[in-house]
């Protein structure tokens, strides 16, 4: 891989190009969510929020620490991830979403690449205006987009009554679209495709079209050159296009809560209701926690298993 | 431009505007011609904020978001308000017309004497239909059986949504089985958590967001919703000339009320004006506006001559005696009955 | 090769209608004669001349276009020099930082930040809302300029160096222009998060301070006010954006192409 660059300018060029980011993420990030992954150790208050730390006198306006050596058992506990243990629901939960996402991720994989080597592969004019088609849409606001889509799925729609005419023929019942997983899986797909074709398209713009000359001249046919050649090297723009669809897919909840039926509930559904109807923001905190745990743990056996792929080859 | 005007206030730590109302509250609750009407008379700005969600307004509220004068909640809202110190006390001697207020609303359980909060609206948790379908098949949607018997429900699988929240839901199932909707008693749960496992494999969705329009498009026939939805439906139905009627009405169990209130936030930049806003909000005429424009519930005894006639004759807007009685304020639960609804809830959803 | 490259057209014309079809329903709707904002009545203007009257609206969506305009900037270049500096040297804490904020829920994100600035004791607005905008945009531009960079042929930055260029310039001349497609993939990303956010922007938002998203979800409570005017403003705000684009690249052309 790239070589590293050594001595005191080096230092200092890694230190000037890696500080900017990392100070303003430790400040307008770090800084605020571990207040928030601390609250996982609290109590809810009884009137929302935490049970305060704190107490200030109404009439003087002192403050007092209320947490001290001796009360610690009364303001910190661990109950909060004990709860998520003990009941297999939010285990049932995680799963599930895991499969909603990884199902929304494949299908815009799959969507994605022939849109992506398109784009890449067309003239410098016209490929600006192609990625330009891709994210347009997504300037118009999501809720509305989401509205479009009701109109569409609903039983009404032209498409669903042709699609019940087509099953008609077959004697099938005819089947709702609006408010299913259907719905919800292609809700997510859409929401989600221009963040799997713009790292594609980032990649694929670079190869080198004649690897594919030779590949051809060698005798190799179009599924030979895409299998040995595109694909291998276009496989860090798919994980990266892997990472920008599968994590924010893991974590929604408007989709589900507008397109979705009875049972199509998925873990940010659970983690809105925690912060907003429960109003128990610690149980909130350990939800997205575990949540953001299991997306780490995830990315680091990824790039393990990448780097072992790597030493192999 | 603006935005850097913003950013060079905050940059010389210049202070706001002084002669300002900031009002966080639903869009809409309250008129614009009424704002315009207030701004004319206190010769002042209002400057509205909205929320969409009484639950993300309070969360919002508790994490410490300040600036506001007067907010606008949910009556079950106000508890958790006023037990974190976030309002202040309402001096009633510059509310005179705090007589206009109906006692029926007035000294309720969740703000006892009015400490904090006035009401200014109030809607019905209903069941709002499709007459016409309903009418065709022989159903009744004046009990809650049209919501959650198998039997009824058999005849309209599918065409049925309920609001995507425990508290609404459940409530309707605990009246349907003869309960109070706020029963804080663990077997009386349990029934109305049974009776709603039987009734959702015959229901399309937990919708709070697009109920009205799939009851004006015809696509859903039966809906547990709000009162003042019921009745935009109704109206779009009518302006878009559907060969079908909707209607909504009270259901003989009893139905779940839940009214809004103006209260005052403890860090008001100006009580002045938001207690001049209060009692502007309480004439007759200006509270009445409320209703004309939403369809909502009134609570103020002085605002009836200024309703629309065909407004009143509407049960969920003006409730005679006896539908009255059956109405049930929503109370805030404590935080242990919180969580086992919300917990019942995803169990709920989560069950094939 | 010809029946593989027509394959490939049909199935990226077959997605490019995915992608338009709501669109369509989105800007037929906005000269739709009907409040229902579902099915076809008529046509007529009259959605676009209640937004031109709607000042809460079209403050609503500068607000909208100057956050996302801002947002996309600033974290394209903090998560450009973070992409970058993850493919050159081994960073530990980094990529941790830049991964976490799209894995956290929003709402954890929200709230946490909206306690953070309360305790800096800030006053929230349209400068809380950007700033936080940019900490959960700069991990996206991060992940596709790295994985950009990934594989990259260092030859050519080596060769600028032995002809004495120094290594800023070496990266000004080569690196930048060879990433320059990773990083518009990525601005256009930034942009269009902060644009269409809404949960983090209810949360850090202050007195006044209204974006496009926060107007609308308030609306959905207010079906009469959830009318098409909403698609009028979305139709409008594209428009907009579309002509600020071509207008930047007509005006400097490399400001937006990699050559």
């Amino acid at each position: 891989m790239s070589k590293p660059v050594y001595g005191r300018v080096g230092r200092f060029a890694k230190w000037l190009i890696s500080a900017p980011p990392l100070v303003y993420l430790l400040i307008f990030f770090a800084l605020p969510a571990l207040i928030m992954m601390f609250a996982a150790f609290r109590f809810p208050g009884d009137y929302g929020g935490l049970l305060p730390l704190t107490e200030v006198d109404p009439e003087t306006g002192k403050q007092t620490v209320l947490i001290t050596l001796d009360t610690w058992r009364d303001y910190l506990t661990f109950e909060n991830f004990g709860r998520f243990f003990e009941d297999a629901i939010y285990l049932e939960l995680f799963i599930k979403s895991f499969w909603y996402a990884g199902l929304t991720t494949l299908i815009c994989l799959i969507l994605a690449y022939p849109l992506s080597w398109l784009i890449a592969r067309s003239n410098k004019k016209t490929r600006d205006l192609l990625v330009l088609l891709v994210i347009l849409p997504f300037w118009s606001n999501f809720l509305i987009r989401v509205y479009a889509w009701m109109i569409i799925l609903g039983p009404q729609s032209y498409f669903s009554r042709m699609l019940n005419g087509f099953l008609g023929w077959f004697g099938i019942e005819p089947v709702s679209l609006l408010f299913s997983q259907f719905a919800v899986i292609i809700g997510l797909v859409y929401v989600h495709l221009p963040f799997m074709v713009l790292p594609l398209y980032a990649n694929l713009e670079k190869h080198d079209m004649s690897l594919l000359d030779a590949a051809q001249d060698l005798g190799a046919n179009a599924w030979q050159r895409f299998w040995k050649v595109t694909w291998p090297l276009s496989l860090p723009g798919v994980w990266a296009g892997v990472a920008l669809v599968f994590i924010p897919a893991l974590g929604m909840f408007a989709i589900p809560d507008l397109l979705g039926g009875t049972n199509s509930m998925m873990i940010g559904n659970l983690i809105k209701q925690q912060f907003l109807d429960s109003r128990d923001w610690p149980f909130g905190s350990v939800l997205s926690i575990m949540l953001t745990l299991s997306v780490l743990l995830l990315a680091a056996v990824a790039a393990w298993a990448g780097s072992r792929h790597k030493k192999k080859d | 431009m603006k935005y850097w005007l913003v950013m060079l206030a905050l940059l010389a730590g210049t202070a706001q505007a002084a002669d300002e109302l900031n009002l966080f509250n639903w869009n809409n609750a309250v008129a614009p011609a009424t704002i315009k009407k207030f701004e004319a008379q206190c010769r002042c700005k209002v400057k509205e904020t909205y929320f969409g969600s009484m639950e993300e307004a309070l969360a919002k509220l508790s994490a410490g978001a300040k600036g506001f004068d007067v907010i606008g909640p949910s009556n079950y809202g106000i508890p958790p308000l006023a037990k974190q110190g976030l309002l202040q006390p309402l001096d009633k001697a510059k509310l005179p017309n705090l007589k206009n207020l109906n006692p029926a609303f007035a000294n309720t359980p969740l703000d006892p004497n009015n400490q904090y909060s006035v009401p200014y609206d109030f809607t019905v948790t209903l069941v709002g239909y499709n007459a016409t379908k309903l009418k065709e098949i022989g159903v009744q949607a004046d009990t809650w059986a049209v919501v959650f018997d198998p039997a009824i429900l058999a005849k309209i699988r599918g065409k049925v949504t309920v609001l995507d929240d425990p508290r609404e839901v459940i409530a309707a199932a605990l009246r349907y089985n003869g309960f109070s909707a706020n029963s804080t008693n663990p077997d009386e749960l349990k029934k109305a958590i049974a009776t709603i496992k039987a009734a959702k494999p015959y229901w399309a969705a937990f919708n709070s967001q697009s109920y009205i329009k799939e009851l004006t498009l015809g696509n859903i026939w039966v809906a547990l919703g709000y009162s003042n939805d019921m009745y935009q439906a109704q109206q779009d139905a009518r302006a878009a000339k559907r060969a079908f009627q909707l209607a909504y009405g009270l259901q003989k169990e009893g139905n779940g009320m839940t009214a809004d209130s103006f209260v005052i936030s403890k860090s008001a930049p100006r009580p002045d004006l938001a207690i001049q806003f209060i009692h502007f909000m309480l004439e007759g005429q200006n509270a009445a506006e409320i209703t004309n424009a939403i369809g909502a519930g009134n609570p103020n005894a002085a605002a009836k001559p200024f309703i629309r006639k065909e407004l009143l004759a509407v049960p969920a807007i003006n409730p005679d005696a006896t539908q009255a009685s059956r109405l049930e304020q929503l109370a805030d639960q404590d935080g242990k009955t919180r969580r086992a609804w919300n917990k019942a809830w995803t169990e709920l959803k989560l069950q094939r | 090769m010809n029946k593989v490259s027509r394959w490939v057209w049909g199935a990226a014309i077959g997605v490019y209608a995915f992608l338009y079809l709501p669109l369509a329903i989105v800007v037929l709707f906005s000269f739709n004669d009907s409040n229902l904002n579902a099915e076809w009545v008529g046509f007529t203007l009259k959605w676009y001349v209640m937004l031109f009257n709607d000042e809460v609206m079209l403050e609503a969506a500068l607000n909208t276009l100057g956050i996302g305009l801002v947002t996309c900037v600033v974290a394209t270049v903090l998560g450009t020099l973070a992409g970058y500096a993850m493919y050159k040297w081994r960073l530990r804490l980094l990529p941790v930082l830049v991964l976490t904020p799209i894995a956290i829920p929003e709402i954890l994100m929200g709230v946490s930040l909206l306690i953070f600035f309360v305790m800096l004791n800030m006053t929230l607005g349209l400068v809380s809302i950007t700033l936080s905008h940019i900490a959960f945009c700069i991990g996206f531009v991060a992940i596709v300029v790295r994985s950009r960079l990934q594989g990259m042929d260092e030859s050519l930055v080596e060769a600028a160096r032995d002809l004495g260029a120094s290594p800023a310039m070496a990266f000004r001349k080569i690196t930048l222009p060879l990433i320059m497609p990773g990083i518009i993939a990525g601005a256009l990303m930034a942009f269009t998060l902060s644009i269409d956010d809404f949960v983090i922007s209810f949360f850090t938002a202050g007195v006044g301070s209204n974006t496009l998203p926060l107007e609308i979800y308030s609306r959905v409570k207010v079906p009469m006010k959830l009318n098409p005017e909403v698609n009028a403003v979305s139709t409008l705000l594209m428009m907009l954006t579309l002509s600020l684009i071509l207008i930047v690249s007509r005006v400097a052309p490399n400001a937006l192409r990699a050559e």
